[in-house]
């Protein structure tokens, strides 16, 4: 079935066709809902809600961009959903200015489990800013139209968050290497 | 191993191609949470409506037909009617479910879409712009409606009064719509989570509208005379039910911009199907009503259900009652359907009848004995009691030619046959002037089962029973004709007046003569709604 017949079979809210369009999908947006949340059962919760979106809202997509693009969107902002709402707060703490360091670390083999892992030990704002900044390729502003904070924290934010992941996978090289030698 | 690399690119390059796939427990989450199928379910709910008025027109005339041009002793399955009654019920209780589903699907698509939208909002800023003309467009819609229906009512000479009403209101309705559209503006301007309850602004200021316009339209026709009010009446919801249909179409348009507002467009006429229908709902579908009706009972043409000799006789009823319930289910704002439980007494008196009891001598043999063998007949639609072996009955005219019996010794009186029914109805009802006084049409047929049979006869004076008729069927039919006039004492209560004919189907087998017999009958009751 061609991308296009799918969609309309979709918009029909034909079964087949949903799940169909599930399995083509889930995989992608799952990894997408992995990144953004803090462990395993909040990815599935967004995921799902996710696929609740697509599916409503799937008469909507108006074959200009990409479907997946489309598709991610929405799992990004299912995602973003969640923690959007609470940013305000931090933001009144000043939490200083560290811009564009750039953060140089040997590569090591790091296992995509463990990347993964430290990504979602960031603390929620850090993760967020971090995903969207260097893995899904937002600029600054739009990460804070997104989630409502200024450009400066999301600088910032983008910086500690460099700044603990530097720390974690040191950590986890040194620990790797005393425990090998 | 040691060339240093920037963490950014080397998440990047770790995170490309990485995917994950989730547990099937997501997929049956979600499934589970899909509104499937709705559209087919509504189209299969409708069917049941349309499909079972077919069918029970379908069976009606089938068993009309049928019942007409048989030979009158050919049975009719007596169940048939249990089978229509089943069938209606499933038919609404289907839809009741339906309804049910529908509703719930609607408040778990509006869970969603208020999530849904919120997102798609937040992604798409540069639609916004397209959004606003269009919902500005939304709201005009309705303004222009409206001005339309006041042209219209322009253009009738009769309607200065309510021109000013109409004014007014549209006025009013203008400034809600500037109102809203102004939120509306702003919000989206404000961008992000407005959307849903733009939609539900949109929503409620269209309903209202459509509402205020009702109201005043109905205003006005009360204000009228009453000459005018009927054919004013109609009108003035004809030209609602065009409003009320052109936003439909209005919000359906423009199938190229497949943007929200298409989402919303369709989101709103769905809403309002089902509001529709709610709404319906709660207007009371059922009624039941007791009612009790004066019955007279005769013939067609002439004839005698008794035996061949009483064609001629002159033949009479008394003003008998039947009595009680019926229930009605609206199936639509015009077409109802009926049943209920009557029970219908009826007599019939044939006049200058001889009825002679003649001691010690069986019936047969006193009548062959006096060698007048024109007269002296077993009757073959009367089963004698047993006491009454004895007795014979004649017709009087018959007697006048073949007058070998002494005439004087016998008077002249009277057979009383007298039957009764549980009368079974079923009937569609349509209502042709609905306002305080309603005026509705009615046909159908009705099933009887016999529960009483008698014959008297006067026997030396006195009033006897003689014995019962044995050509009765135990079940027969009649089809019903009427007319319903109603007044409505309040919202539920309603007063009955419908006076019906009855023509009575394979009522008897071996009718001599002409005899069909029906009966008239002035059903009065008090119905309540509910």
């Amino acid at each position: 079935m061609s991308l296009e017949r799918l969609i309309k079979n979709c918009i029909k809210q034909d079964a087949q066709a949903q799940s169909q369009l599930y399995k083509q999908y889930a995989s992608k947006l799952f990894s997408l809902c992995l990144k953004y949340s803090k462990n395993y059962a909040e990815a599935e919760d967004n995921l799902h809600d996710a696929f609740i979106t697509v599916f409503s809202k799937i008469d909507q997509y108006n074959n200009k961009g990409s479907f997946e693009g489309w598709l991610k969107r929405i799992a990004i902002n299912t995602s973003l959903q969640r923690y959007r709402d609470n940013f305000g707060v931090y933001d009144i703490v000043n939490e200083g200015n560290i811009e564009d360091v750039s953060v140089d670390i040997h590569d090591e083999d790091l296992s995509i489990d463990f990347l993964l892992k430290i990504i979602q030990e960031l603390p929620d704002r850090y993760r967020l800013v971090f995903n969207l900044y260097v893995l899904d390729g937002y600029s600054h502003v739009e990460i804070s139209e997104l989630i409502n904070i200024s450009t400066g924290t999301s600088k910032s934010n983008l910086a500690r968050a460099r700044m603990i992941l530097k720390e974690k996978i040191e950590d986890y090289k040194s620990n790797g290497n005393s425990q090998s030698s | 191993m040691n060339d240093k690399k920037n963490i950014d690119r080397l998440f990047q390059e770790k995170f490309k191609d990485f995917e994950a796939a989730p547990s099937d427990a997501v997929w049956n989450r979600i499934s589970d949470s899909l509104p499937e199928k709705k559209r087919k379910r509504r189209v299969v709910a409708l069917w049941w409506q349309v499909g079972g008025i077919a069918a029970a027109i379908a069976l009606l005339l089938t068993i009309g037909i049928s019942v007409f041009n048989s030979d009158p002793k050919s049975s009719v399955d007596p169940d048939v009617v249990d089978t229509e009654n089943t069938n209606d019920n499933s038919s609404s209780k289907d839809k009741q479910n339906e309804l049910k589903d529908d509703a719930k699907y609607e408040k778990l698509e509006f869970v969603d879409s208020e999530k849904g939208s919120e997102s798609i909002n937040d992604l798409k800023g540069d639609d916004s712009l397209e959004k606003k003309s269009e919902s500005e467009n939304l709201i005009s819609n309705p303004k222009s409606q409206l001005n339309s229906v006041t042209v219209y009512s322009d253009n009738k000479d009769n309607g200065s009064d309510s021109n000013k009403e109409r004014e007014k209101l549209t006025t009013t309705t203008d400034k809600e719509n500037t109102k809203v559209a102004s939120v509306n503006n702003k919000k989206l301007e404000n961008s992000n989570k407005s959307e849903l309850a733009n939609d539900k602004e949109l929503r409620s200021v269209i309903n209202k509208t459509i509402e205020d316009s009702d109201t005043a339209v109905s205003d006005n026709s009360t204000t009228k005379n009453s000459e005018n009010s009927n054919s004013e009446n109609t009108d003035a919801t004809a030209a609602t039910e065009d409003l009320d249909k052109e936003k439909k179409d209005i919000l359906k348009e423009d199938p190229k911009k497949e943007s929200i507002l298409d989402a919303i467009a369709a989101n709103n006429t769905e809403d309002r199907d089902i509001d529709e229908k709610e709404k319906e709902d709660e207007q009371n579908r059922w009624s039941i009503k007791p009612n009790v009706a004066p019955v007279y009972y005769s013939s067609l043409g002439k004839g005698s259900s008794i035996d061949g000799q009483f064609n001629e006789n002159s033949k009479s009823s008394d003003i008998n009652m039947s009595y009680g319930i019926s229930t009605s289910y609206a199936v639509t704002k015009k077409l109802k359907v009926r049943t209920g439980v009557n029970v219908v007494n009826l007599n019939q008196m044939t006049s200058d009848v001889l009825a002679v009891s003649i001691p010690n001598q069986s019936p047969s043999a006193s009548f062959t004995a006096s060698g007048t063998g024109a007269v002296v007949q077993k009757y073959p639609n009367v089963t004698l009691n047993n006491h009454t072996q004895n007795v014979s009955i004649m017709s009087a005219k018959s007697m006048v030619s073949a007058s070998s019996l002494d005439m004087s010794s016998y008077k002249v009186s009277n057979i009383d046959q007298r039957f009764g029914f549980i009368e079974v109805p079923l009937e569609l009802e349509y209502r042709l002037l609905d306002n305080k006084f309603g005026v509705n049409v009615i046909g159908g047929f009705s099933t009887f089962f016999l529960n009483d049979n008698e014959i008297y006869a006067d026997l030396d004076g006195e009033t006897t029973l003689i014995g019962e008729a044995n050509n009765i069927n135990n079940t027969s039919f009649s089809a019903n004709f009427g007319l319903g006039l109603d007044y409505s004492l309040s919202k539920q209560w309603n007063i009955n007046l419908e006076p019906q004919f009855k023509y009575q189907i394979n009522t008897f087998n071996n009718t001599s003569g002409n005899y069909r017999p029906f009966f008239i009958g002035v059903y009065t009751g008090l119905s309540f709604k509910f």
